[in-house]
Protein backbone atom coordinates (compact mmCIF):
# COMPACT_ATOMS: atom_id res chain seq x y z
CA UNK A 1 0.00 0.00 0.00
CA UNK A 2 1.05 3.57 -0.57
CA UNK A 3 -0.49 4.83 2.65
CA UNK A 4 2.02 6.01 5.18
CA UNK A 5 4.86 5.19 2.83
CA UNK A 6 7.38 7.89 2.09
CA UNK A 7 8.88 6.27 -0.99
CA UNK A 8 7.77 6.95 -4.55
CA UNK A 9 5.33 4.47 -6.01
CA UNK A 10 7.40 2.12 -8.13
CA UNK A 11 7.18 -1.45 -9.30
CA UNK A 12 10.22 -3.63 -8.80
CA UNK A 13 10.57 -7.19 -10.04
CA UNK A 14 13.65 -9.28 -9.18
CA UNK A 15 14.61 -12.56 -10.73
CA UNK A 16 17.64 -14.83 -10.92
CA UNK A 17 17.97 -15.94 -14.54
CA UNK A 18 20.07 -18.90 -15.68
CA UNK A 19 21.89 -17.13 -18.46
CA UNK A 20 24.75 -14.70 -18.81
CA UNK A 21 24.20 -10.95 -18.51
CA UNK A 22 25.31 -10.32 -22.10
CA UNK A 23 22.81 -12.80 -23.52
CA UNK A 24 20.02 -11.25 -21.44
CA UNK A 25 21.06 -7.77 -22.50
CA UNK A 26 20.79 -8.90 -26.13
CA UNK A 27 17.24 -10.16 -25.54
CA UNK A 28 16.30 -6.66 -24.43
CA UNK A 29 18.03 -4.78 -27.22
CA UNK A 30 18.10 -6.86 -30.41
CA UNK A 31 14.92 -6.51 -32.46
CA UNK A 32 14.93 -10.13 -33.76
CA UNK A 33 15.06 -11.37 -30.14
CA UNK A 34 12.75 -8.69 -28.70
CA UNK A 35 9.86 -9.83 -30.89
CA UNK A 36 10.15 -13.37 -29.50
CA UNK A 37 9.21 -12.56 -25.90
CA UNK A 38 8.15 -8.96 -25.42
CA UNK A 39 4.71 -9.24 -26.96
CA UNK A 40 2.03 -9.56 -24.29
CA UNK A 41 -0.67 -10.48 -26.81
CA UNK A 42 -1.10 -14.20 -27.40
CA UNK A 43 -3.00 -13.51 -30.62
CA UNK A 44 -0.22 -11.44 -32.10
CA UNK A 45 0.88 -13.00 -35.37
CA UNK A 46 3.03 -10.25 -36.74
CA UNK A 47 5.49 -8.54 -34.42
CA UNK A 48 7.95 -5.96 -35.57
CA UNK A 49 10.65 -4.35 -33.50
CA UNK A 50 13.14 -1.67 -34.26
CA UNK A 51 15.65 0.07 -32.09
CA UNK A 52 18.31 2.69 -32.29
CA UNK A 53 20.50 1.67 -29.37
CA UNK A 54 22.10 4.91 -28.23
CA UNK A 55 21.12 7.44 -25.56
CA UNK A 56 18.20 9.40 -26.98
CA UNK A 57 17.57 6.72 -29.63
CA UNK A 58 14.08 5.29 -30.00
CA UNK A 59 12.73 1.76 -30.00
CA UNK A 60 9.34 0.44 -30.93
CA UNK A 61 7.55 -2.85 -30.88
CA UNK A 62 4.44 -3.31 -32.98
CA UNK A 63 2.20 -6.28 -32.26
CA UNK A 64 -0.47 -7.05 -34.82
CA UNK A 65 -3.23 -9.60 -34.72
CA UNK A 66 -5.37 -9.41 -37.83
CA UNK A 67 -6.75 -5.91 -38.23
CA UNK A 68 -5.70 -4.40 -34.92
CA UNK A 69 -2.21 -3.58 -33.85
CA UNK A 70 -0.68 -2.19 -30.72
CA UNK A 71 2.56 -0.48 -30.16
CA UNK A 72 4.98 -0.10 -27.32
CA UNK A 73 7.67 2.51 -27.75
CA UNK A 74 10.24 4.49 -25.87
CA UNK A 75 13.59 6.21 -25.83
CA UNK A 76 16.88 4.94 -24.44
CA UNK A 77 18.11 7.03 -21.56
CA UNK A 78 21.17 5.10 -20.38
CA UNK A 79 22.96 2.14 -21.96
CA UNK A 80 25.71 0.26 -20.15
CA UNK A 81 26.05 -3.16 -21.75
CA UNK A 82 25.62 -5.64 -20.11
CA UNK A 83 24.93 -4.13 -16.68
CA UNK A 84 22.23 -1.53 -17.08
CA UNK A 85 19.58 -0.33 -19.49
CA UNK A 86 17.26 2.59 -18.82
CA UNK A 87 14.50 3.57 -21.21
CA UNK A 88 11.18 5.35 -21.32
CA UNK A 89 8.19 3.13 -21.96
CA UNK A 90 4.84 4.02 -23.43
CA UNK A 91 2.08 1.69 -24.51
CA UNK A 92 -1.33 0.21 -23.73
CA UNK A 93 -0.13 -0.86 -20.27
CA UNK A 94 0.64 2.75 -19.37
CA UNK A 95 -2.44 4.18 -21.15
CA UNK A 96 0.11 5.72 -23.51
CA UNK A 97 1.73 7.75 -20.78
CA UNK A 98 5.51 8.00 -20.70
CA UNK A 99 7.01 5.91 -17.90
CA UNK A 100 10.55 4.87 -17.02
CA UNK A 101 11.98 1.34 -16.93
CA UNK A 102 15.40 0.42 -15.54
CA UNK A 103 16.85 -3.06 -16.06
CA UNK A 104 19.92 -3.91 -13.99
CA UNK A 105 21.91 -7.10 -14.53
CA UNK A 106 24.38 -8.46 -11.99
CA UNK A 107 26.33 -11.65 -12.86
CA UNK A 108 26.22 -14.41 -10.22
CA UNK A 109 28.46 -17.14 -11.55
CA UNK A 110 26.63 -18.78 -14.47
CA UNK A 111 23.46 -16.92 -13.55
CA UNK A 112 22.39 -13.32 -13.52
CA UNK A 113 20.31 -11.29 -11.09
CA UNK A 114 17.85 -9.16 -12.99
CA UNK A 115 16.18 -6.23 -11.25
CA UNK A 116 13.53 -4.37 -13.20
CA UNK A 117 12.21 -1.09 -11.87
CA UNK A 118 9.21 0.59 -13.47
CA UNK A 119 8.37 4.14 -12.45
CA UNK A 120 5.47 6.17 -13.53
CA UNK A 121 6.59 9.68 -14.22
CA UNK A 122 4.84 12.82 -13.11
CA UNK A 123 4.58 14.25 -16.62
CA UNK A 124 4.23 17.92 -15.59
CA UNK A 125 7.38 17.54 -13.48
CA UNK A 126 9.37 16.47 -16.53
CA UNK A 127 8.04 19.39 -18.56
CA UNK A 128 9.25 21.82 -15.93
CA UNK A 129 12.57 20.04 -15.57
CA UNK A 130 11.62 19.66 -11.94
CA UNK A 131 13.12 16.42 -10.73
CA UNK A 132 13.54 17.01 -7.00
CA UNK A 133 12.81 13.91 -4.98
CA UNK A 134 13.11 11.54 -7.91
CA UNK A 135 16.83 10.93 -7.82
CA UNK A 136 19.58 11.71 -10.26
CA UNK A 137 18.35 9.20 -12.83
CA UNK A 138 15.53 11.53 -13.75
CA UNK A 139 18.01 14.31 -14.35
CA UNK A 140 19.43 12.22 -17.18
CA UNK A 141 15.94 11.46 -18.36
CA UNK A 142 14.86 15.09 -18.33
CA UNK A 143 17.86 15.89 -20.52
CA UNK A 144 17.07 13.04 -22.87
CA UNK A 145 13.37 13.66 -23.29
CA UNK A 146 13.00 17.44 -22.88
CA UNK A 147 13.31 17.78 -26.66
CA UNK A 148 10.18 15.70 -27.09
CA UNK A 149 7.93 17.94 -25.06
CA UNK B 1 -19.77 4.65 -29.53
CA UNK B 2 -18.96 2.29 -26.69
CA UNK B 3 -15.33 2.35 -27.73
CA UNK B 4 -15.25 6.15 -27.58
CA UNK B 5 -16.74 6.06 -24.09
CA UNK B 6 -14.18 3.47 -23.05
CA UNK B 7 -11.41 5.65 -24.44
CA UNK B 8 -12.75 8.69 -22.59
CA UNK B 9 -12.89 6.64 -19.41
CA UNK B 10 -9.30 5.46 -19.94
CA UNK B 11 -8.18 9.03 -20.66
CA UNK B 12 -9.75 10.40 -17.50
CA UNK B 13 -8.34 7.50 -15.48
CA UNK B 14 -4.93 8.32 -16.94
CA UNK B 15 -5.34 11.98 -16.05
CA UNK B 16 -6.36 11.10 -12.49
CA UNK B 17 -3.45 8.69 -12.13
CA UNK B 18 -1.04 11.31 -13.49
CA UNK B 19 -2.34 13.84 -10.98
CA UNK B 20 -1.93 11.37 -8.13
CA UNK B 21 1.60 10.39 -9.18
CA UNK B 22 2.57 14.04 -9.59
CA UNK B 23 1.12 14.76 -6.15
CA UNK B 24 3.13 11.91 -4.63
CA UNK B 25 6.36 12.99 -6.29
CA UNK B 26 7.20 15.52 -3.60
CA UNK B 27 8.61 14.77 -0.12
CA UNK B 28 6.53 17.42 1.66
CA UNK B 29 3.32 16.13 0.11
CA UNK B 30 4.23 12.53 0.96
CA UNK B 31 4.84 13.63 4.54
CA UNK B 32 1.40 15.29 4.60
CA UNK B 33 -0.16 12.06 3.32
CA UNK B 34 1.72 10.10 5.96
CA UNK B 35 0.39 12.42 8.66
CA UNK B 36 -3.19 12.09 7.35
CA UNK B 37 -2.90 8.31 7.04
CA UNK B 38 -2.84 8.32 10.86
CA UNK B 39 -6.17 10.16 10.94
CA UNK B 40 -7.84 13.35 9.78
CA UNK B 41 -6.40 16.65 10.96
CA UNK B 42 -6.86 20.41 10.86
CA UNK B 43 -4.88 22.37 8.28
CA UNK B 44 -2.87 24.07 11.04
CA UNK B 45 -2.02 20.70 12.63
CA UNK B 46 -0.82 19.39 9.28
CA UNK B 47 1.33 22.48 8.71
CA UNK B 48 2.89 22.47 12.19
CA UNK B 49 5.84 20.06 11.74
CA UNK B 50 7.08 21.75 8.56
CA UNK B 51 9.67 24.49 8.63
CA UNK B 52 7.81 26.56 6.10
CA UNK B 53 5.06 29.14 6.02
CA UNK B 54 1.41 28.15 6.31
CA UNK B 55 1.01 29.62 2.85
CA UNK B 56 3.66 27.27 1.41
CA UNK B 57 2.08 24.24 3.08
CA UNK B 58 -1.34 25.35 1.83
CA UNK B 59 -0.03 25.23 -1.74
CA UNK B 60 1.01 21.61 -1.26
CA UNK B 61 -2.36 20.80 0.29
CA UNK B 62 -4.04 22.41 -2.71
CA UNK B 63 -2.10 20.12 -5.08
CA UNK B 64 -3.18 17.11 -3.02
CA UNK B 65 -6.80 18.27 -3.12
CA UNK B 66 -6.79 18.82 -6.89
CA UNK B 67 -5.31 15.34 -7.41
CA UNK B 68 -8.10 13.89 -5.28
CA UNK B 69 -5.70 12.36 -2.75
CA UNK B 70 -6.83 14.69 0.03
CA UNK B 71 -10.33 15.92 0.84
CA UNK B 72 -11.36 18.90 2.90
CA UNK B 73 -14.50 19.42 4.92
CA UNK B 74 -15.52 21.98 7.50
CA UNK B 75 -16.27 21.35 11.12
CA UNK B 76 -17.52 24.64 12.51
CA UNK B 77 -14.67 27.08 11.89
CA UNK B 78 -12.06 24.41 11.26
CA UNK B 79 -10.96 23.03 7.93
CA UNK B 80 -10.42 19.31 8.35
CA UNK B 81 -8.27 17.32 5.94
CA UNK B 82 -8.53 13.59 5.31
CA UNK B 83 -7.22 11.05 2.81
CA UNK B 84 -9.39 9.80 -0.02
CA UNK B 85 -8.19 6.20 -0.12
CA UNK B 86 -9.96 5.54 -3.42
CA UNK B 87 -7.47 7.71 -5.29
CA UNK B 88 -4.60 5.74 -3.79
CA UNK B 89 -6.35 2.49 -4.72
CA UNK B 90 -5.92 3.51 -8.37
CA UNK B 91 -2.19 3.77 -7.80
CA UNK B 92 -2.24 0.35 -6.15
CA UNK B 93 -4.14 -0.97 -9.18
CA UNK B 94 -1.47 0.38 -11.50
CA UNK B 95 1.24 -1.23 -9.39
CA UNK B 96 -0.51 -4.63 -9.43
CA UNK B 97 -1.13 -4.55 -13.21
CA UNK B 98 2.43 -3.48 -13.96
CA UNK B 99 3.97 -6.10 -11.70
CA UNK B 100 1.86 -8.83 -13.31
CA UNK B 101 2.82 -7.58 -16.78
CA UNK B 102 6.57 -7.77 -16.10
CA UNK B 103 6.33 -11.12 -14.28
CA UNK B 104 4.64 -12.55 -17.40
CA UNK B 105 7.17 -10.95 -19.74
CA UNK B 106 10.08 -12.30 -17.70
CA UNK B 107 8.46 -15.77 -17.77
CA UNK B 108 8.38 -15.48 -21.57
CA UNK B 109 11.98 -14.27 -21.59
CA UNK B 110 13.09 -17.34 -19.60
CA UNK B 111 11.14 -19.64 -21.94
CA UNK B 112 12.98 -18.11 -24.88
CA UNK B 113 16.33 -18.53 -23.11
CA UNK B 114 15.57 -22.25 -22.64
CA UNK B 115 14.65 -22.52 -26.34
CA UNK B 116 17.85 -20.80 -27.37
CA UNK B 117 19.83 -23.14 -25.13
CA UNK B 118 18.24 -26.16 -26.82
CA UNK B 119 19.13 -24.70 -30.21
CA UNK B 120 22.75 -24.53 -29.10
CA UNK B 121 23.00 -27.98 -27.65
CA UNK B 122 26.58 -28.20 -28.81
CA UNK B 123 27.40 -25.64 -26.11
CA UNK B 124 29.63 -26.57 -23.15
CA UNK B 125 26.79 -26.92 -20.63
CA UNK B 126 23.32 -28.27 -20.97
CA UNK B 127 21.27 -27.46 -17.92
CA UNK B 128 17.78 -28.80 -18.26
CA UNK B 129 16.20 -26.94 -15.39
CA UNK B 130 16.50 -23.23 -14.99
CA UNK B 131 16.92 -22.31 -11.35
CA UNK B 132 15.27 -19.38 -9.65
Amino acid sequence: MVHGDTTDPIVQVRRRVSAGAEQIFDLWTKPDLMVRWMSPYPGAVDCKASCDLRPGGAFSLVMSSGESSREVSGTYVHIDRPRKLVFTWMGPLTNNVNTLVTVELTPRGDETDLVLTHQRLPTPAICEGHTRGWGHILDHLADAVSKDF
Amino acid sequence: MIEIEARKEAASRTARLDAVFAALADPTRRAIIERLSRGEARVTEVAEPFHMSLNAVSKHIRVLEVSGVVERHRKGRDHILSINTRSLDEVDGWIVRTRRYWEERLDAMERLLRELKKDHKAGPKDRKHGSR
